[in-house]
């Protein structure tokens, strides 16, 4: 049993729900102090150690559900046994009726049986256990074969959907259905008249191992297949990302936000108190006797930090701006005062729009609003007239763009004054560091105004360099 | 806390028995909680909306065991000063004091500093020490003898840093004092902790915990309920505000009215005397169950579906 609840504590995991060593011998503990006599008691039990908020708990229900309907075999309680088992019961009922059906027709002998007679073989196949508990009907001992077998087979390793089929090949290899095929195969020829029955023992036992191998791989294999997917995601470039997955992405940045939100969102106590006051502390000294018993600070005062994110929005980069501005929009709770501009031959302030829209919506409205050719040395300008006077050193700049600008005039003047001002210049840039400078680009002359730079066009690198913004400004 | 002192705790079924002859019914769940984190000497982490009998269950179970229950009610800025321990400060004054005038005749003889510092060591130091310990919530159940009902109320109301400070208390039921050294409990006290779930409790604190969510009740358990709280309802009329109830909580509502709402309209309608509701009657005492205005409005506009699937038997 121990291992039996480890190994469902593994499916909890694939399925996200954290649960740490610790907690896994809680489990056990529980487990024995409960016994394991009451099914029900035993899994809210179970539900009090493994799971801690109500959606583990709802996640923790289903698994428990699934992971203990097909193992009950392990559990003594023969009764819980039948009332769980309506579906499989079910089937096997259907099956029995079938045979039931056959056995009054021919009151003597099953043609199968009288095929039997005839020919060795079959006789050999008849009398294998796995024929017998198909004939009798023995679901107990046929489940616990497939088990058998699947362990066999390794199927707890299943990774992807793709290897169901093989997997499903591989247990009825190790049940030793080949010689119930190669019967199939016999009687076909023969034209014999057990062939229905035959064929309906072999398709029986196929449905099973199939849905046996579905099952398993539900528990263990559609959380993996999941985080793998999500894997990829955050390793593609963004606008590589086919559309059909944007939904996807939308769901990877909201949870990464989360993740970056609660990681920094904690209220830090502020460790620099201000000089002391002195007078204050003998005053307040005066009832101890002149003892200077408590003392009493100065207070600093802390500025809130601000951050202006200037998004390139043309063409070329509107895929990757598309998701730092989603992203920004995401991290609101951790970063009250963000304020967002974008452009691409000129340039204007967008907050707005984050406000008041939805954030599909609002992104849509940027773009067709500031699309267009890139001129960075216009869009410096309209930005210094709107937000330099609020740049202090307490601010933030985020650019992101390739700084491709058409060979215009780059305004690196105005990029100095916003780097002196500002305590931190970040800039984004989609392309690869060894590209920066080619061409058109004004990267490495925009480099020299900047305090960090960094090339960005995953979600990976996009948390990374969050978080690092997060941290610096605190 | 020993097995053999508390019969009562022995299973799952006479928990809920016990819980029942003081009022508090419970489901299995509840009862499976409060038997595990007995047995396995843990705190209980109890979930919910509020006035589902969160504190409630605290309550009783001290009730049912008779130990002191020790409460501590946190809210924002709460720091250990005010939780575990305080110095007392005027004791301390005092005894300095009368340490400064018993130094004559302590360093009378001493020759030189050296040996002055050397009687000054040998003389006791009580400045800290227990005898200037002022125990708050979380001291003082560590040093009831025969154990003690903690009960940390929304934990969640709290800051972040203090849940840390709670972490040796609860894993290891141990208070370490700086200058004292480690207080170990006399007998460990059971914990149940609540939040109403207003921010999310680290990640640490929670492994610690058991975990109980308790929700609204089904409407069997919520008429035992009333049956066992306010015993002059008749059965009619409780099974119609049960009912009435429960359709209210399908609403919209900013607040849904919980547990302690109902038996309070319960005692109400019984004040009225009431024998079945109707809707000029729900509609005079609604305020009973809803608290804010806008729900009451919401409700009102509602009142005749309800109280018509409500009235079925």
């Amino acid at each position: 049993m121990q291992s039996n609840l480890v190994s469902f504590i593994q499916v909890l995991r694939t399925h996200d729900v954290r649960v740490s060593p610790a907690e896994t011998l809680d489990a056990m503990t529980v487990a024995t102090t409960l016994g394991y006599a009451n099914r029900n008691m035993l899994r809210d039990g179970l539900a009090m150690t493994l799971a801690k908020t109500p959606e583990e708990e709802a996640i923790f229900l289903s698994c428990f559900d699934r992971y203990f309907y097909q193992r009950l075999s392990d559990f003594s309680d023969t009764e819980s046994t039948l009332t769980d088992m309506p579906e499989e019961s079910a089937t096997h009922e259907e099956a029995a009726d079938g045979t039931g059906d056959q056995i009054s027709e021919s009151p003597e002998l099953s043609p199968l049986d009288a095929a039997a007679r005839e020919d060795a073989g079959i006789q050999a196949l008849m009398d294998s256990a796995l024929m017998q508990s198909l004939v009798n009907n023995d679901r107990n001992e046929l489940t616990m074969a497939i088990g058998r077998a699947a362990e066999q087979a390794g199927l707890r390793q299943i990774q992807m959907f793709t290897q169901k089929g093989q997997f499903t090949r591989k247990i009825l290899d190790a049940m030793g259905e080949e010689q119930l095929r190669s019967a199939v195969i016999e009687l076909e020829r023969q034209q014999s008249p057990a062939l229905l029955d035959l064929q309906r023992y072999r398709d029986i036992l196929r449905e099973q191992v199939r849905d046996f191998v579905e099952r398993e791989y539900l528990l263990h294999a559609e959380g993996k297949t999941r985080q793998f997917m999500d894997d990829l995601l955050t390793k593609t470039r963004l606008n590589n990302i086919e559309h059909m997955y944007l939904h996807k992405v939308h769901e990877l940045i909201r949870k990464m936000a989360r993740k970056l939100a609660s990681r920094h969102s904690h209220k830090r106590r502020q460790l620099k108190r201000g000089q002391l006051n002195m007078a204050k502390t003998m005053r307040k000294g005066i009832p101890n006797d002149g003892l200077m018993f408590n003392t009493y600070w100065r207070k600093t005062r802390k500025e809130k930090p601000q951050i202006l994110a200037v998004c390139d929005v043309s063409g070329s980069v509107a895929a990757y701006a598309k998701f730092l501005l989603l992203f920004l929009y995401s991290l609101q709770d951790v970063l009250p005062k963000v304020r967002s501009f974008a452009f691409s031959s000129h340039l204007g302030e967008v907050s707005s729009y984050f406000d008041d829209y939805p954030v599909e919506k609002a992104i849509e409205l940027v773009n067709w609003k500031y699309g267009g050719a890139t001129d960075y040395g216009s869009s410096l300008q309209d930005f210094a007239k709107l937000a330099l006077d609020d740049i202090n050193s307490n601010t933030t700049v985020i650019i992101l763009g390739d700084a491709r600008n058409n060979n215009g005039n780059p305004q690196l003047e105005i990029m100095q004054s916003i780097y002196q001002r500002a305590r931190q210049v970040i800039w984004l840039n989609p392309e690869s560091r060894r590209v920066w400078g080619s061409g058109d680009s004004e990267m490495l002359r925009y480099l020299s105004a900047c305090h960090f730079s960094a090339e960005c066009n995953n979600l990976k690198q996009l948390e990374r360099i969050v978080d690092q913004l997060l941290k610096s400004t605190k | 806390m020993q097995l053999e002192d508390f019969p009562q705790l022995s299973s799952v079924e006479l928990i809920e028995q016990g819980f029942e002859s003081f009022g508090y019914i419970c489901s299995p769940k509840i009862a499976t909680a409060v038997f595990l984190a007995f047995q396995l000497r843990k705190p209980i982490l109890v979930e919910g909306p509020p006035g589902v009998g969160k504190t409630e269950l605290a309550k009783t179970t001290a009730q049912l065991l008779d130990l002191p229950l020790i409460r501590l009610q946190c809210y924002e800025g709460l720091d250990e000063a005010k939780a575990l321990y305080e110095w007392k400060y005027g004791k301390q004054l005092l005894y300095t004091q009368v340490l400064k005038e018993k130094l004559g005749d302590l360093l009378k003889g001493a020759k030189g500093l050296a040996e002055s510092v050397e009687r000054l060591h040998q003389f006791g130091d009580i400045f800290y020490s227990e005898d200037f310990l002022e125990p708050r919530p979380l001291l003082k159940a560590m040093q009831q003898e025969r154990g003690a009902i903690l009960l940390i109320d929304e934990i969640d109301k709290s800051d972040y840093e203090f849940e840390s400070l709670l972490l040796e208390i609860l894993s290891d039921y141990q208070i370490s004092i700086p200058e004292i050294g480690t207080i170990k409990a006399r007998t460990s006290p059971m914990v149940f902790l609540t939040s109403n779930n207003t921010r999310d409790i680290s990640d640490a604190l929670k492994r610690r915990c058991l975990h109980l969510y308790i929700p609204f009740p089904t409407v069997e358990l919520e008429e035992r309920i009333v049956r066992s709280r306010v015993p002059d309802v008749d059965s009619q009329l409780r099974h119609q505000l049960v009912e009435f109830v429960h359709s209210l909580r399908q609403l919209d509502l900013k607040k849904s009215p919980a547990i302690s709402e109902t038996i309070d309209w319960a005692r109400s309608l019984l004040l009225l005397h009431a024998d079945q509701l109707d809707e000029e009657l729900v509609r005079a005492s609604l305020n009973v169950l809803l608290k804010f205005e806008d729900d009451i409005e919401a409700a009102d506009a509602e009142l005749r579906a309800l109280l018509q699937t409500s009235h079925k038997p």
